[in-house]
């Protein structure tokens, strides 16, 4: 008896649903940054909103790639539906809070499908994989630096104003690349 | 596009018997990379992207629901799934066979998966 399952797609059912829930997480990611670049645009933030359109931009280029990957595989891509974005927000610093929250979350989930395909031996998918842990770490460390903006300049007097100009060149350029 | 045959005869048709239960039989048919689904009084032929549908569609079917549900109406579910000729009208019972027969079929696909591997690619 012929392996069709096996000549129709390259993945299995487990690491297929799980890519396809990442494809949700990558979505609601970007409708998160694109939330935040609204709030901070309102609240007069520009350089932080131009920071969250960017990250919501590059969301939305790791769902696609999330998305293309599973097609490539012979595997059945859902685009998702996007539910329960947060677009009220108490402070400026509870959105880079939510943000480095979000890409935590990300960088756990991205794990959670590359242990399952250890287990399975799929090293395609994890070889594919391998390119969001070196982004990720790129995307926790731009989080983690923007949130900590807050500590070493403090909100008080001009102080928003002062970490919203840094959060604009903050950039990832490390010898570890 | 699917095809209701009746009375089938597996042995000239080329079919394997993948799995059976007392409700029913799935064969595969290596010529046309598909699968005939014996069961509630037809057979059915499901392609690879109609065969998941087809079991996505049984799984997600929340059978305790069913089971606990006191309502009057008739335990009747509607199996209709887009882009298949098919379209099933089970009871309660008879999803529960559905089920069995799917879950013993992709087990066995599996299994299928295994022994090729061993025995030719690996």
């Amino acid at each position: 008896m012929k392996d069709i399952m096996r000549v129709k797609c390259l993945l299995s059912s487990d690491v297929e649903a799980l890519l396809n829930q990442q494809i949700k997480k990558e979505a609601h990611s970007s409708s998160i940054y694109l939330a935040m670049a609204s709030w901070c645009n309102q609240n007069g933030f520009d350089f932080s909103s131009d920071y969250f359109f960017k990250q919501a931009e590059e969301e939305r280029q790791h769902q696609l790639k999330f998305f293309k990957y599973v097609l490539d595989m012979g595997g059945t891509a859902i685009s998702p539906e996007i539910t329960a974005v947060k677009t009220e927000f108490n402070s400026f610093r509870e959105i880079f809070e939510d943000a480095l929250d979000q890409e935590i979350s990300v960088t756990q989930s991205i794990k959670n499908i590359a242990a399952r395909c250890y287990k399975e031996q799929d090293f395609v998918t994890v070889e594919f994989l391998n390119w969001f842990f070196k982004e990720q770490r790129e995307e926790e460390y731009k989080a983690r630096r923007a949130l900590e903006l807050f500590e070493l300049i403090g909100e008080e007097g001009t102080g928003s104003w002062e970490i919203d100009k840094n959060v604009g060149k903050i950039k990832y350029s490390s010898e570890a690349e | 596009m699917a095809i209701t045959i009746t009375a089938p005869n597996t042995t000239t048709l080329n079919w394997t018997k993948v799995f059976g239960n007392y409700a029913g039989t799935i064969y595969q048919s290596d010529s046309e990379s598909c699968w005939y689904v014996e069961f509630a009084g037809k057979t059915a032929r499901f392609d690879y992207r109609n065969i998941l549908k087809l079991k996505k569609a049984v799984y997600n079917i929340d059978i305790e629901a069913l089971l606990l549900n006191s309502e009057k109406a008739a335990d009747l579910e509607i199996l209709f799934i887009c882009a298949c000729d098919h379209c099933y009208v089970l009871s309660l019972l008879e999803i529960i066979a559905l089920k069995d027969l799917l879950q013993g079929t992709f087990v066995m696909l599996e299994l299928n998966h295994i022994i090729h591997d061993r025995l030719v690619r690996i």
